[in-house]
C-alpha cells in the first residue's frame, strides 16, 4: 500500500555547499540520500513530494559541518499481509518463484501455487497447468496475496500465494 | 467612589492585606483584579520562577565574550579552510582564521550564538548583534 506521509531527518551538510542556494543543495542531497532506501517502519521511500520546512542549522563541533532538521513530504510504499498485489515473475524454480512489485520481492512456494499447476524445467522453467492453457515464466503478470512479511530494519521480503480465487496469471508475454 | 478609591490606594502598596475598612465580601473582587493586574503589567520588575525557551526579553550581556569570539572565529576559519562562501570582499587574505577576522569585523559571519543558562533555558544572539570589544589585539596580521 501507498502512503504520502512527513517525514524528518537531519541533514549534515559539508562547508562547501553553503551559500545563496543552501536549501537546493539540501534538497538536492536529501532526495539522493533518502529516495530508494528502505526502512522497517515505514517502507520504501519511493519519492519526495514536497519540503515542508528546513529548520534552524546546527554547527557540529569540530567538523564545520552544519546539520539541518528537514520536515519533507514523501511517498512511501509498505506491504501488508493480506495485501493483493500485482507482480512481474523474476525467476522460477522448483521450489516456487520470485516475483517483483517495484522495489519489493515476493517468493511463491510451490506449496501456494495450485495443485493443477506442474513445475516444468528446461532453458525456460515454468509453471504449467495439465491442458497447457495457464504458465507461468519468467516475465509473466500474476496477481497474488502477501501472507507474510518479513522486515528487517533496512529490508522487506514477502511470501506470496496464488492459489486463492481470482489469483494468478493475469499477462502472458508468451501468449502476446 | 469608595471603589475607586481603594484602587488607587491599592497601587500604592503591593501586597496589603484587605484593610479593616472593608466591610462588604463584594469589595473583594475589584481589589483581586487590581492585585492580578499589578504583576501583568510589570513582567520584567519580578523575577519568574519558571524559564522558558519562548520569546522574552533577553538578559545576558550584549557583549559577545572572549570564549564565544574565539569558537566562532576557529569554527567559522574551519569552514572557509573546507570551501565555505566568504561572506566579505577579499582583499588578498589567504589564511582562512584572517578572513574569519574579517567577517567578524565587518559583523558578516552567518551564525547565532545559542547561550544556554544553567536552568536549561536559552537565548539566541546572532553574532552581527553582539558588540565585539577587541581589547584582546593579538590578530594573526592585523591592522
Amino acid at each position: 500500500m501507498f502512503f504520502h506521509i512527513v517525514l524528518e531527518r537531519n541533514m549534515q551538510l559539508h562547508p562547501r555547499h553553503f551559500g545563496r542556494n543552501l536549501r537546493d543543495n539540501i534538497v538536492a542531497k536529501l532526495m539522493k540520500d533518502v529516495e530508494g532506501t528502505c526502512s522497517g517502519r515505514h517502507g520504501f521511500v519511493v519519492a519526495i513530494t514536497g519540503i515542508e520546512n528546513i529548520g534552524k542549522g546546527l554547527i557540529r563541533d569540530g567538523t564545520g559541518f552544519v546539520s539541518f532538521p528537514v520536515k519533507y513530504q514523501c511517498v512511501v510504499f509498505r506491504p501488508f499481509k493480506g495485501e493483493i498485489l500485482e507482480a512481474v515473475v523474476t525467476m522460477v524454480n522448483k521450489m516456487g518463484f520470485f516475483a517483483e512489485a517495484g522495489p519489493v520481492q515476493i517468493f511463491v512456494s510451490n506449496h501456494l501455487i495450485p495443485d493443477d499447476m506442474e513445475f516444468q524445467s528446461g532453458d525456460m522453467p515454468n509453471y504449467t497447468t495439465s491442458d497447457g492453457s495457464v504458465k507461468i515464466q519468467k516475465d509473466s503478470e500474476v496477481r497474488l496475496k502477501i501472507i507474510g512479511t518479513r522486515v528487517d530494519a533496512t529490508e522487506i521480503f514477502c511470501i506470496g500465494t496464488i492459489k486463492d480465487d481470482f489469483l494468478g496469471v493475469i499477462n502472458d508475454p508468451a501468449a502476446a | 467612589m469608595a471603589d475607586e478609591d481603594y484602587n488607587d490606594l491599592d497601587m500604592g502598596y503591593e501586597d496589603e492585606p484587605p484593610e479593616p475598612e472593608i466591610e462588604e465580601g463584594a469589595e473583594e473582587d475589584p481589589e483581586n483584579n487590581a492585585n492580578e493586574d499589578v504583576p501583568g503589567d510589570l513582567v520584567e520588575g519580578e523575577d519568574k520562577e519558571e524559564p522558558e525557551p519562548v520569546e522574552r526579553p533577553r538578559k545576558t550581556s550584549k557583549y559577545m565574550t572572549k570564549y564565544e569570539r574565539a569558537r566562532i572565529l576557529g569554527t567559522r576559519a574551519l569552514q572557509i579552510s573546507m570551501n565555505a562562501p566568504v561572506m566579505v570582499e577579499l582583499e588578498g587574505e589567504t589564511d582562512p582564521l584572517e578572513i574569519a577576522m574579517k567577517e567578524l569585523r565587518q559583523r558578516k559571519v552567518p551564525f547565532t550564538i545559542r547561550r544556554y543558562l544553567p536552568d536549561g533555558s536559552y537565548e539566541d544572539w546572532g553574532v552581527d548583534e553582539l558588540i565585539v570589544e577587541d581589547s584582546w589585539k593579538r590578530q594573526v596580521g592585523g591592522d
